[in-house]
């Protein structure tokens, strides 16, 4: 016994030497996972805040400029637009990053919407972007003098048709929203009809250039409110969820639908207040009738 | 009864040899670290007496032997503790009521300080939040058991203000707008703040400054810094009376407290509701 108690301890001193020389040649802090430091050790000083989108491209927000890359961090092309101006409006993070979905970035094609100070007051809400990899930039209008902006979104769903979902002017738990959308590739916007709703936008877009979804409710909402068009956002009609009764007061919050082969399927999250099984786990609804009514498939886990 | 001693030593240097190899084995993976990076060696200088006790009380080593390795183990432990001048300054701040711990750490070299969750007492976890420009300088004040404010100049030259959050004032499961639930007008000593559909204003000795929803930051869901010209003003906090309403028209009994972003020494008000606008 005895012996196997010197034997346990002659390890641990030993592993307690090699691990404490092991530990005081590790770097300093552990890299944050949301801000992951740049791989490419010789740009690294240059952009040690680049935040990865795909593989080879990201952007940086480092000193007050917004940077892009395409070739992994070899070249940075700086965007000409003003840092401050991608965060006007309501919004309350430490512009370390942009904000969710005001911004694609792809090899295709990168675009970054912003509020410009219009000369009467209100902002102008205006889309920077670049088919060609950043050798050249093209402003355009899609909205003026708009309410202080909170809710913004921008994405194409092809080469030429794309769409902004815009919201501001918020009061409590009401707000003002706007839809706008192109056909030629994000050089002309024009706006379309909403929803008769004026609670907060949780999010929206569109499938194709017909089908397009907006969903409403994100202080305490109940159940899922998504409104569809089948117009081109012409006319907006409230689709119906076949919800299951043990889930009534847990799937609340409707996400972006999305095509998968023939049907449309559609994550419904529990809002920032739900804590079944841990709150982060989703219903996935079908829709056969291009969104009109949903029936639920299963749970899924937030990373499915 | 030195058996038993000897046993409980071996127990807890084994438990604590146990808690290092987990830490190096997993803390890269789970972005978890030690509050102070320096508790590695301390713990290991703790480890080496609990075996040191443990093998005099429990084997026939010669005395000389066993201290002999212990000691160089402990040397060993203190001088890589000189030596180890990583460039980290640990902001270290307990609540007023010792239930929560403030943990900030600033690389010195790249000027940055990362906000950090901590745990048990003496891990910590690094949050999103990162504090750039940060000059070494950071003033600490609790203005609640759960709200802590850190002032502090960047190498611009602005005074900057992060609030670190630990509570609720609501069901602690709903998200909810600071601006939104001060609706009315707030009354302390000296000064008055009111949240009106015009916006946010603070009147101080007659002088009134407004703030629209563009310089105002929140953080967690019990305060928000209000900004003008790209620097800190005013820290706007709920106190632990204050109770979140669904309906912001109602009278408030509860209060709330401002601070002054500035680096000399300076309390929080508390206000008053006063009547709804």
């Amino acid at each position: 016994m005895k012996y196997l108690l010197i034997s346990i301890a002659s390890v641990m001193v030993v592993a307690i030497m090699i691990t404490a020389i092991i530990y005081y040649q590790e770097p300093t802090q552990v890299s944050l996972p949301e801000q992951p430091i740049s791989e490419e050790s010789d740009y690294a000083d240059l952009v040690p805040q680049a935040v990865e989108v795909e593989d080879v491209i990201s952007y940086s927000l480092q000193g007050d400029t917004l940077t892009v890359t395409f070739n992994k961090g070899k070249d940075w092309i700086t965007v000409p637009v003003e840092k401050e101006l991608l965060f006007t409006g309501e919004y309350s993070g430490n512009q370390q990053q942009l904000i969710e979905q005001s911004y694609l970035l792809s090899e295709e094609r990168a675009a970054f919407l912003y509020a410009e100070q219009s000369d009467t007051g209100p902002q102008n809400i205006l889309l920077i972007s670049t088919t060609d990899q950043g050798k050249s930039w093209e402003k355009s209008l899609v909205v003026e003098q708009f309410p202080p902006l909170r809710f913004r979104k921008v994405d194409f769903v092809d080469d030429s048709f794309g769409y902004v979902i815009l919201s501001g002017d918020r009061t409590m738990s009401q707000e003002y929203s706007s839809i706008f959308l192109s056909y030629d590739g994000g050089e002309t916007w024009e706006e379309v009809n909403r929803p008769d709703v004026t609670r907060l936008v949780a999010d929206g877009g569109f499938v194709d250039e017909q089908t397009g979804f907006v969903s409403f409710g994100i202080l305490n909402p109940e159940e899922p409110s998504l409104y569809r068009t089948q117009d081109g956002g012409q006319n907006w009609q409230e689709a119906v969820f076949e919800m299951p009764d043990q889930y009534l007061p847990v799937f609340v919050q409707a996400e972006m639908p999305v095509k998968e082969d023939d049907h449309l399927t559609v994550l419904v999250n529990q809002g920032s207040s739900g804590d079944y099984d841990g709150g982060l786990v989703k219903g996935k609804f079908i829709s056969e009738d291009q969104g009109e009514t949903w029936q639920f498939v299963e749970e899924v886990e937030p990373d499915e | 009864m030195s058996k038993i001693v000897g046993w409980i030593s071996f127990l807890l240097a084994v438990g604590l040899f146990c808690l290092q190899m987990g830490y190096l084995v997993f803390h890269q993976n789970y972005h978890v670290e030690y509050v102070d990076y320096r508790l590695f060696y301390w713990i290991n200088i703790i480890c080496t007496l609990f075996l040191l006790i443990a093998i005099l009380l429990l084997t026939r080593i010669r005395k000389m032997i066993s201290c002999g390795i212990a000691g160089s183990v402990l040397l060993t432990m203190g001088i890589l503790l000189m030596i180890s001048d990583k460039p980290v300054n640990h902001i270290i701040s307990l609540s007023p009521d010792g239930e929560q711990l403030l943990l900030l750490k600033e690389n010195t070299d790249q000027q940055t300080a990362t906000y950090y969750r901590t745990y048990y007492g003496i891990l910590a976890r690094p949050q999103q939040d990162r504090l750039n420009g940060t000059t070494g300088e950071f003033k600490v004040q609790w203005v609640a058991n759960d709200i802590a404010v850190i002032t502090y100049p960047t190498t611009s030259g602005s005074l900057q203000q992060f609030v670190a959050t630990y509570g609720d004032r609501g069901s602690g499961y709903s998200y909810y707008h600071v601006e939104a639930e001060i609706y009315g007008t707030w009354q302390g000593p000296d000064i008055e703040l009111i949240r009106d559909s015009e916006g946010l204003r603070i009147i101080e000795n007659g002088e009134m400054e407004e703030f629209d929803a563009a310089h105002i930051r929140q953080f967690g869901t019990l305060a928000i810094v209000l900004e003008k010209d790209g620097e800190a003003v005013w820290t706007i906090s709920l106190d632990e009376t204050f109770q979140v309403d669904t309906d912001p028209s109602a009278l408030k009994e509860g209060t709330i407290s401002i601070y002054k972003a500035t680096m000399e020494e300076n309390e929080p008000v508390r206000l008053h509701h006063q009547n709804v606008q």
